[in-house]
Formats: C-alpha cells, sequence, structure tokens
C-alpha cells in the first residue's frame, strides 16, 4: 500500500518536475532581449556616414536649392513623393531598374546655417538597409551641383 | 501509384519556377544608379519643357487643368516648391492576360491559375522650377507612371491571395508630347524642348 | 487497392472540381467582371473620355464673381455637405479634392478582409513591394477634384470632375446637381459653358 502511494507520488512528481522544466523553457523563450547600452549612442561609422551624407553650399536662396535637389532627384529617375518647403524636406524613392524588387529612397533635408551658406544632406536607404557606400553621395552630389549650377545660369 | 503525388507536386514547382524566372533579373549596384547616364539624359529631354513666362502659378495651375482634362485627381499640391502629383485608378485587365491563364490552366492540366491584372493606379508627377535668376523662364517636368495588381489564383493546392503589385515607369515618347502640346494651348504659349 | 485508388481518384475528381468551379466564379465575380476589359491597359494613360466637349461641358460651369475665396469656401463646404473628406487644398492654384467611400454593395458575409483594409495602403511605391492587400473594396471609392480658373476679368470657371468604380464619371447627373448645390451656397448662378 505504502509502496504504491509512494509510486504514484513519484508519477506525480515526475509529472511537475517536467511540467516546470517545460514552463522554465517556455520563459527562458520569452525573456526580451536587454537593450544594448549604445543602441542610441552615434557610433564612429556613423559619425563617419554623417560627414559623407552632408555638404554645405555658398547658396542664398534656400527655395531655389531646395528645387534643385527635386530636380537631381528627377534626373536621377526618382518618384518625389513627398516636399515640404518650411521643413526642407524631400523625400523620393525608385526602384533599381531593371529589376522592380529592390527600392531605393532617398530622403534629403536643405537647412539654412548662416544667411549665405546651407547644409544639404542626404540618406539613402536600399531596402530598408542605409547605404554607406560613399560612392552613392558623391554620385547624388554630383549630379546636384550641376542641377544647382544650371539655374544659376 | 504512389508516384502520382510526387508527380504533381514536381509539375508544380516546375510551373512555380516558370513563372518566378520571367521574373528573375540582374541586381544593380546603388552607386550606379545614382550616376548620370545617356538614358537619365534622354528621359529628361522626353519628360521636359520650358516656356518663357514669368507666371509659373499659371503654369501649375494650367497643367492641373489639362491633367483634370484626362480625368487624373488631383492628389498633392506643394506650390512652394512647384510639386503637383495626380493619380487615377482604372480597370488594368487585357484579354491577352486571360487567354494566357487559359492556356496555363491547360498546359499544366488544371494545376495553375495565374493571377491576372486587375487594378491600375496611373500617376503623374509634375514639377515647375523656374531657369534663370529673374525667373522669366520656366520648366516644368512630367514623370508619368503607373502600378499595376494582381487578382488572386490557384497553384495546385495553394492559393495565391489577391494584391501582388508590380510598377512601371512611362517612357513612351509620345505620350509626354501630347501632354505638353495640350499645356501649350492652355497657356497660349510654346513649349521649347530643352 | 481499390478503396485506396477510388479515395485518391475522387480527391482529384473535386479538385479538378472545385478549380473549374473557381475558374468559373472567377469569371463572373462582381468585381472582376465589371471591370473594363481591354488589349492594352497602357492605353489608359491616354485614354479620357469619350466624347471630351460634351463631359467637359457637363463638368464647368461660370460664376460672375472675381472672389476665389468664397467659391473655394463653397466649394468645400459643399463637398464636406456632400461627405467628401478634403484632402488637397490649393488656395492659390485654386485646386481642391477629397475622397469618400459609398456602400452601394452590401456584401452576403461580413469580410474580414474588409476590416484590414486600408483606403490608402495603394499609394506610389511600398516599401514591402508584394502587398497581399484586400484592395477590392476600392470599388467604393469616390474621388472628386475642383479647379478654379479665371475666365476674362469678371468671371470664375469652376470644374469639377469625379472618379468611381475605376472609371472617369461621365454622366451629367452628378455634376448638375453638385451645382446646383454649390450655386446654393454661393447664392450666384452658374452659366453653362459652351
Amino acid at each position: 500500500m505504502i509502496q504504491q502511494r509512494k509510486g504514484s507520488m513519484t508519477a506525480k512528481q515526475c509529472v511537475w518536475g517536467g511540467l516546470l522544466i517545460v514552463g522554465s523553457l517556455l520563459l527562458y523563450g520569452c525573456s526580451t532581449p536587454q537593450p544594448p547600452q549604445d543602441l542610441l549612442a552615434p557610433s564612429d561609422a556613423q559619425l563617419k556616414l554623417r560627414s559623407i551624407q552632408t555638404r554645405t553650399f555658398d547658396v542664398k536662396d534656400r527655395n531655389a536649392a531646395l528645387r534643385g535637389v527635386i530636380a537631381s532627384l528627377q534626373d536621377l529617375g526618382f518618384i518625389i513623393e513627398r516636399a515640404n518647403e518650411p521643413l526642407g524636406l524631400v523625400t523620393a524613392a525608385r526602384f533599381a531598374e531593371p529589376n522592380y524588387y529592390d527600392v531605393i529612397s532617398v530622403t534629403v533635408t536643405v537647412r539654412q546655417d548662416t544667411k549665405d551658406r546651407l547644409t544639404i544632406r542626404a540618406n539613402a536607404i536600399y531596402n530598408n538597409k542605409p547605404i554607406d557606400d560613399p560612392k552613392v553621395y558623391q554620385n547624388f552630389f554630383a549630379s546636384l551641383e550641376r542641377s544647382l549650377f544650371l539655374t544659376k545660369e | 501509384m504512389p508516384t502520382t503525388p510526387r508527380n504533381s507536386k514536381r509539375t508544380g514547382a516546375c510551373l512555380i519556377s516558370l513563372v518566378l524566372l520571367t521574373g528573375c533579373v540582374t541586381h544593380t549596384e546603388p552607386a550606379e544608379l545614382f550616376q548620370l547616364t545617356t538614358e537619365t539624359s534622354k528621359h529628361r529631354a522626353m519628360q521636359t519643357r520650358f516656356f518663357e513666362t514669368p507666371n509659373e502659378k499659371e503654369l501649375l495651375s494650367a497643367s492641373a487643368a489639362v491633367l483634370q482634362d484626362l480625368g487624373f485627381q488631383v492628389e498633392e499640391s506643394v506650390r512652394e516648391v512647384g510639386f503637383l502629383r495626380a493619380t487615377k485608378e482604372r480597370s488594368a485587365r487585357e484579354y491577352g492576360q486571360y487567354i494566357q491563364r487559359v492556356l496555363f490552366l491547360v498546359l499544366s492540366l488544371g494545376k495553375l491559375l495565374s493571377p491576372v491584372d486587375l487594378h491600375q493606379k496611373i500617376a503623374a508627377g509634375l514639377i515647375t522650377r523656374p531657369l534663370n535668376q529673374a525667373a522669366t523662364r520656366q520648366e516644368i517636368r512630367i514623370v508619368f507612371y503607373r502600378i499595376v495588381w494582381k487578382g488572386d489564383g490557384q497553384t495546385d493546392r495553394q492559393y495565391i491571395p489577391p494584391g501582388q503589385q508590380h510598377m512601371e515607369m512611362i517612357r513612351d515618347p509620345e505620350i509626354y508630347q501630347q501632354f505638353f502640346a495640350k499645356l501649350s494651348k492652355a497657356v497660349f504659349l510654346e513649349a521649347h524642348t530643352i | 487497392m481499390t478503396p485506396l485508388a477510388l479515395r485518391q481518384a475522387t480527391a482529384f475528381c473535386a479538385l479538378g472540381g472545385a478549380l473549374f468551379c473557381m475558374l468559373v466564379i472567377q469569371g463572373c465575380s462582381p468585381y472582376e467582371s465589371r471591370h473594363h476589359n481591354q488589349w492594352n491597359s497602357r492605353e489608359q494613360i491616354w485614354l479620357s473620355e469619350t466624347s471630351q466637349l460634351k463631359v467637359r461641358a457637363a463638368q464647368t460651369r461660370a460664376f460672375d464673381t472675381k472672389d476665389r475665396r468664397r467659391m473655394l469656401e463653397a466649394i468645400i463646404s459643399t463637398m464636406q455637405d456632400l461627405d467628401f473628406n478634403v484632402e488637397v487644398l490649393d488656395e492659390e492654384l485654386g485646386i481642391v479634392s477629397g475622397k469618400k467611400f459609398i456602400d452601394i454593395e452590401q456584401p452576403y458575409v461580413t469580410d474580414p478582409t474588409y476590416l484590414l483594409y486600408r483606403p490608402d495602403t495603394l499609394l506610389l511605391l511600398t516599401r514591402s513591394f508584394n502587398t497581399w492587400g484586400p484592395f477590392w473594396h476600392r470599388s467604393n471609392l469616390v474621388r472628386f477634384t475642383a479647379t478654379i480658373r479665371t475666365r476674362g476679368d469678371s468671371q470664375l470657371i469652376v470644374r469639377a470632375s469625379a472618379q468611381f468604380y475605376l472609371q472617369a464619371v461621365e454622366e451629367p447627373g452628378p455634376y448638375q446637381q453638385f451645382f446646383r448645390a454649390l450655386e446654393q451656397a454661393l447664392f450666384l448662378h452658374g452659366q453653362s459653358v459652351e
């Protein structure tokens, strides 16, 4: 009798033990990863990228610069999605032709630094991944300079 | 007997890969896309005209009227930078795709019911900008493009939900010529090519 | 052996039958079949109303006023009376555009995809290339654009155009009703333009 009871006890314990293990395993899977300390801290690479993405121009007319940005983006085959004059913001996108699967989007901000100087910053994203290739930005600013120069004549 | 399901699976896989293969194209490096090529200047010439007028507002308002003539609905307007976007939604059904669908269905022994184009959104993005300091000459550039959505379909036992989309830039010079012809008639000015 | 073969045979028959039914249903599903079928859907870019002049006359009225502001306010309040959601407004260019959804067809069963449906998901470029959107409730969308242009020294011309069920609205009736409401809001009589 006692032995039998003992046996049933162990079976119950086994079940509980199993449940505990499964439960702890499940809990383990549920714990969210801790955010890394440097989640919001700018890294050296990002600082370098920012300098690649930014150019200053000796231009007085912010509106003309903004229109120049739009024109150069159009030259590069981009579709203008949003333009905001007060904020000096332009967003544009295009497909990586000839394939229509990958999307490239660009956000350009134009900021007046001093009376006759302004800063233009471009951010390019390739399918949700920021582009850090300096060549992309060099090419963009080359076409932008061409477009700004065109209106100056 | 046991080979039949495997065979059917194989034919199904073959058909799917066939469909996928048609969509397979090479990748383009992002740096290339930011470079001006002969193509880009050709497109620019096709999509751009300039008018000898200081009145940018009239040009924009006349463009809106011409687009309205063509059944477009204005979706966005940012006059400060001379930006206008108009769209129209139309049917995208084509007889050819239905013929193709039946052909595929017969060839796949009733296993592939390919989705067909149903719905398209045609958009026109328009930008004006002054070309010189005194703003007596205005440049106007318009880009037409369209997005097409497909309906639903079926491969073997797998249901293909509707809504698959694809997009295309319109590079037909005639469409641009006709638009600018209408615009110059509306503003009583000659449209100069760049 | 025999029951297994029989079962598979019936399974294939059922599948074939289901596919056939799907094909039949596909051909006459109310959404799809009412879309205009054509040989080349790209033609829709340039395709406008059948008889442009007649439609334009129905869409246009001239008013004896120079007050653009008042005209704009009257158009907006009329649109609001008609349950339109005004989205684009440009006072200087004289552009007003809006949209609304109307329930003309009640589905037989509550379609869960209808609740997921977001009207603005058919945007120009979606990051996720394949959005399996439940887009066919798009059929109840009405888009409406009105433009104001000056004519001569003392007149304003209002042109209204609407889009419904993937087509431009070409019947004069809806426009007549809109202008009647607008005239009441303005206390002015609109003359039709030849």
